[in-house]
């Protein structure tokens, strides 16, 4: 949430209206505001609550929500589901915005260099975008899943390798219609590089759709990773994760139902949170966008 | 128009070579293989494993095997699953119908609704209603879908009891009453992202198509609201909706993985996801061979669809 | 079937009465579990039976390379010369008699083998079985373009001879006792039929099969069912239902909650899992029977670890392990501890092992006494070498996955750190697993091929495959005595000499711990009330090895 303000203030030509109209957008506001204190109980709610996110008591299983201390009950091994919870959110959040920053960063610098170099460099970049695109996502994440051993980094890395491909897009078709503006044809009288135009004069003024697919792309890596963790290929115990809570919670729905439904609702608020932030962001800065 | 398509036929294929590379490199560089199955059966000799390998031609070098898989694939031979001998497209054939079945109904499900809620949504911007809808679709977007399935079996079968706990039909029944009490479920859950999808697309649309002009000239030739919104937005509001339902038409292969495998649906994602488990690489590679022609087909169809439909975009 | 429930702790008295359990089907004369009370069976098959399993048969050629739940399949549509009853003895099947040294159907030196066939069974197309049938099926498995299963034992056969169309002989290239157990899984196929094939891997046959047992094959859902029916003509007792389904459900729970519906009849492999059998059993109209199975579950380690080389770490760990708690606890009381890999119900089963104790002080001792000291993180180390390993198992595995999160915190007290690293199925059991890769593995797998106690396989030092051998044994186990005994065991025909062979061979292994021995598996096998007929058998790897016997009480 803050990455996303930082971002904001530096940028200057939307400045003023945009902020406003972001203001303006409640559901955006309410978004910030969750991730707020979602990220605030990740960060601190482990160090109120009496209990060891690890620490295993076979005496204590299956406690329901709401006895003793227990506020969300407790799992198969006696261990506290809320403080599970919120160290699960940390690696969920984390994988999912670390992955988010390192997908918009491939997917820019592709998008970028195949919009602004064109010809076959181009080509062939935007056609391996295809290549990528037109695979089902979920194939390229389990074989890499099963490549690599599964670290939270490890899944990191495999989330945004499979999803810098929109950003990708997006940055190549808005970089193609900048190139022939005449700024950039100004630019490259003076003599400026390519690589200087790219970065300083294409590139600022592309943030506006780049901030807001990255904004989404963070909604939906936090989901990749509860599908990868859910199917067992993705954060292994045991080190929570919204996702690996949620493996294994199919076989107790009958008798523990709450195992399934506190890590599904905590993954659900986490994400639509991020798809408000992005959809007001799109509203703010006026990005008209083909991809919801 | 032969120009087009010729240029978007040469275009496909690259675009499955592509495909077909990387598809083929990723699979084989996955540790384990085909042959990992039979690692705990006390009777198989690693003698028995290396002569299996060698017998599916594992042991040559990985541009040979995906030159053979290609020329074959080319002449029309898309192989035979390591498994069992069964012929690739034989098998993709008999696991087509009940994805069709699954991904008609939902897809029906969801534009039906979609459009609905788009429509209402624009035609009362603003209104609670809009404002529901717009919250809504965020949220459906959202919920992971094999959680939502979890809980719609928690709540329907579990408690309720009112729909079966997954299969297509009831073995020995399988009447049409039968196929739709065991749809009703999982095609429901399936639809729910798809209605968010298209509500969010038919609301853009026709607000689009509101602030035309001949909309502004049928209201001033007095048309009623009605007549003017059938006749000229939803007609209008249309023409994009076909292009989203050419793009949404690979994910007839993934778009139901999970809630295959959680409905015990016998579709096509669950055989993907059986086959990627065992490394049945001819099975896997004439799946993701079958997914990428259908996106270039959707492509396309949307396309000509849209030229057809709207004759000011001309094909060239 | 009588119900078994274990108490909390090892005792030769529940083994008992696991072992009643096992037999109680059996107290009637008829071969093969023929149900004590046959004359309820109908006079005509009646009736439909669907099997749930956890995974999809998808080989139906018999031969074919091929995995456990292919098995149910092939027991109902085909025969083997002989077939192996639940208390481990092998009876004849197509097979007229059993050849043994006293019948002279094996020779003195155990090379030459000689087999009467019967004379009236016919395959289901209506030509009638013979001699040429078993011929083609042995030369079949060893064809070097056919993708066969095991060909272990077949590989030494020489000289297939058919004297009449009911007797064959053949040689073997040397003395190996455990083929005739070898032998109860090799199912005939006919020659007719296969002989015409230009490519036998991707025959019609392989889906469409055409054998001589008690099911026809009928049709096939693929990734739902597959129907067989009954067939009238079947040479033995049986068949008694009219229609066998086997039903895919590739999810577990989903599984469960099918049997309680009441969509599924009898809840086949993988069964129901240990956390829904205190429900299961309360069920109406259903009966739950925990089943002995020949899985055996171990901490299996990599002993070319350096942390492993010494016995003493080994002792250490296996004291440390709670063995009471992870089955009372995590499996809810489900398996029964175990010191060995062979299934107790054996007639090679060695009850005088050494038993496990769980205890922490006496594994920090041994540690201490071998110079493990622990360092400054609290983690043991000795030479340079840390006590730190990683443990793998299959992921997706939540019980197997509450077990090693178990295992890590006890071992975390006792200063030895273990880290998960779990591996899908695809990619655990290949190279990973082959190879010997891992540190240490937590794994079910069955030691045997039918009854017959031979291990090489698994503990010879000729069959580590990381160091070129041709086996199993990717504990890299090696111990020169094991060798001799195992190398002893497989020429000999002698039950009582066998027996004795492998006692020590038990001793031997539970001494030197290249695994840690957990439990040995029992299903909890689930099914409607009504079916009779249904007669566990350890010797085999599925529960529907005898569906010809099952039948609705009426």
């Amino acid at each position: 949430m803050t990455a996303i303000a930082a971002n904001l203030t530096p940028a200057r030509w939307w400045h003023n209206r945009g902020v406003r109209r972001f203001m303006r957008h409640h559901l955006a506001l309410l978004g910030i505001a969750m991730i707020a204190v979602l990220v605030l109980a990740c960060v601190f709610g482990p160090y109120a609550l009496p209990y060891d996110s690890l620490h295993i008591d076979l005496r204590a299983r299956f406690a329901p929500p709401l006895s003793g201390h227990h506020y969300f009950g407790t799992d198969p091994l006696g261990r506290d589901l809320a403080v599970r919870l919120l160290m699960a959110g940390r690696v969920s959040l984390l994988v999912g915005f670390s992955a988010m920053l390192l997908s918009t960063l491939i997917g820019t610098f592709v998008g970028v260099t195949a919009g602004y170099r064109g010809g076959w460099i181009g080509a062939a970049l935007m056609r391996t975008v295809d290549g990528f695109l037109s695979f089902p996502s979920i194939f390229l994440v389990l074989a890499l899943a099963a490549t690599l051993r599964p670290s939270p980094v490890m899944i990191t890395i495999i989330i945004a390798v499979t999803s810098w491909m929109e950003v990708a897009r997006i940055v190549e078709a808005e970089v193609r219609s900048l190139r022939e503006r005449e700024f950039v044809h100004a630019a490259r009288m003076v003599g400026l590089s390519g690589r200087h135009i790219m970065l300083r004069e294409i590139l600022p003024n592309a943030t506006g759709p780049i901030i807001v697919a990255a904004s989404l792309t963070v909604a939906r890596a936090i989901l990749l990773e509860a599908y990868i963790s859910f199917l067992g290929y993705g954060i292994q115990p045991p080190l929570p994760s919204w996702g690996n809570m949620l493996n294994g919670a199919q076989q107790y729905l009958a008798s523990a139902p709450w195992l399934a439904i506190i890590p599904g609702a905590a993954i659900t608020i986490a994400v639509t949170s991020f798809n408000f932030i992005g959809d007001g962001l799109r509203d703010a800065l006026d990005v008209r966008d083909d991809h919801i | 128009m032969s120009g087009f398509l010729l240029n978007r036929f040469s275009q496909s294929i690259v675009l499955l070579v592509i495909v077909s590379m990387i598809g083929f490199t990723v699979l084989n560089f996955m540790p384990g293989g085909p042959l990992a199955q039979f690692g705990l059966d006390p009777g198989m000799t690693q003698k028995d494993i290396e002569r299996l390998a060698e017998q599916l031609g594992l042991n040559r070098p990985l541009w040979i095997q995906y030159f053979d898989w290609a020329w074959r694939l080319v002449q029309g031979d898309w192989g035979h699953s390591f498994r069992d001998g069964a012929p690739v497209l034989a098998v993709i054939g008999r696991h087509l119908f009940a994805t069709l079945l699954l991904m008609g109904t939902s897809t029906s499900l969801a534009i039906a609704i979609g459009s609905w809620i788009g429509i209402r949504s624009a035609t009362h911007r603003y209104s609670l209603f809009d404002y529901c809808a717009t919250v809504g679709a965020m949220v459906a977007l959202s919920v992971p879908t094999f959680w939502f399935g979890l809980i719609g079996i928690y709540i329907f079968t579990l408690k309720l009891g009112w729909v079966p706990a997954g299969n297509m039909y009831t073995i020995g029944d399988g009447s049409v009453l039968d196929y739709l009490h065991h749809l009703i479920l999982p095609s429901l859950v399936l639809s729910l992202v798809h209605v968010a999808i298209w509500s969010r697309y038919m609301r853009t649309a026709t607000l689009d198509a509101l602030s035309q002009d001949f909309v502004k000239t049928a209201r001033a030739k007095g048309l009623s609201e009605r007549r003017i919104l059938l006749k000229h937005v939803v007609g209008n509001a249309l023409l994009p909706m076909i292009t989203l339902a050419g793009v949404q038409l690979p994910s007839i292969l993934t778009g139901a993985l999970v809630t295959e495998t959680i409905f015990t649906w016998p579709g096509m994602g669950r055989l993907f996801l059986d086959s990627l488990g065992y490394s049945d690489y001819p099975m896997v590679m004439g799946l993701l061979i079958f997914s990428a022609i259908l996106v270039v087909l959707g492509n396309l169809v949307a396309d000509v669809l849209v030229a057809f439909v709207d004759p000011r975009i001309r094909l060239s | 079937m009588t119900e078994v429930y274990f108490g909390s702790s090892y005792s030769r008295r529940n083994a008992l009465r696991l072992m009643v359990a096992g037999a109680a089907g059996l107290a009637a004369p008829g071969l093969l579990g023929t149900p004590a009370f046959a004359q309820k069976a109908p006079a005509k098959p009646t009736g439909r039976i669907i099997v749930g399993l956890g995974q999809e048969p998808t080989v139906f050629n018999p031969l074919m390379a091929h995995i456990e739940v292919d098995d149910g399949v092939h027991f109902s549509v085909f025969d083997a010369l002989f077939r192996i009853d639940p208390k481990g003895e092998i009876q004849p099947n197509l097979a007229v008699e059993v050849p043994n040294l006293k019948n002279g159907g094996i020779s003195e030196d155990g090379l030459k083998w000689r087999i009467r066939l019967r004379d009236n069974v016919r395959w289901h197309d209506g030509k009638p079985f013979t001699a040429e049938d078993v011929k083609f099926t042995l030369e079949l498995i060893t064809n070097p373009n056919f993708r066969s299963w095991r060909t272990a034992g077949h590989a030494l056969v020489r000289d297939i001879t058919v004297i009449s169309p009911t007797e064959i002989t053949w040689r073997m290239e040397e003395a190996f006792a455990p083929y005739l157990s070898f032998l109860t899984e090799t199912f005939i196929v006919p020659k007719h039929v296969l002989e015409k094939e230009a490519n036998p891997n991707n025959a019609a046959f392989n889906q469409a099969p055409v054998g001589t047992g008690p099911f026809k094959w009928s049709q096939r859902v693929a990734g739902d069912h597959l129907e067989l029916v009954a067939n009238p003509d079947y040479f033995g007792e049986g068949p008694h239902i009219e229609r066998l389904v086997f039903k895919y459900i590739p999810d577990l729970t989903v599984l469960y909650t099918q049997f309680k519906s009441g969509d599924v009849d009898l809840v086949g492999q993988p069964y129901i899992t240990p956390d829904h059998c205190g429900e299961a059993r309360g069920l109406p109209n259903r009966v739950v029977t925990l089943v002995p199975r020949a899985s055996f579950e171990s901490f299996y380690l990599n002993l070319e670890r350096p942390q492993f080389k010494e016995l003493a770490v080994r002792e250490a760990l296996y004291a440390a392990i709670d063995k009471e708690s992870i089955i009372q606890g995590l499996y809810y009381g489900v398996p029964t501890p175990t010191e060995t890999f062979m299934p107790r119900q054996s007639l090679y089963f060695n009850p005088k092992l050494p038993l496990h104790e769980f205890n922490l002080n006496r594994a920090r001792q041994i540690l201490d006494q071998a110079g493990w000291a622990p360092g400054r993180d609290g983690i043991r180390a000795k030479s340079g070498v840390l006590l730190s390993f990683a443990n793998s198992t299959t992921s997706g595995d939540p019980l197997r996955e509450q077990v090693q999160q178990f295992l890590q915190q006890t071992f975390a007290q006792l200063g030895v750190e273990m880290k998960i690293s779990n591996l899908p199925a695809a990619v655990m059991w290949g190279e990973f697993w082959q190879q010997s890769k891992f540190d240490s593995v937590i794994v079910g797998s069955t030691y045997l091929i039918g009854a017959d106690p031979d291990v090489t396989n698994r503990l010879h030092s000729r069959s580590i495959g990381a160091k070129g051998g041709r086996g199993s044994n990717n504990a890299q186990y090696s111990n020169p005595e094991v060798d001799a005994l195992l190398d002893k065991g497989a020429r000999s025909f002698d039950p009582e000499a066998r027996r004795s062979i492998y006692h020590r061979v038990q001793e031997l292994v539970r001494r030197d711990l290249p695994f840690l021995p957990l439990y040995q598996s029992n299903a909890v096998q689930g099914n409607k009330k009504g079916i009779s007929g249904a007669v566990p058998n350890v010797n085999t790897r599925t529960e529907s090895w005898n569906a010809l016997a099952w039948y609705w009480a009426s």
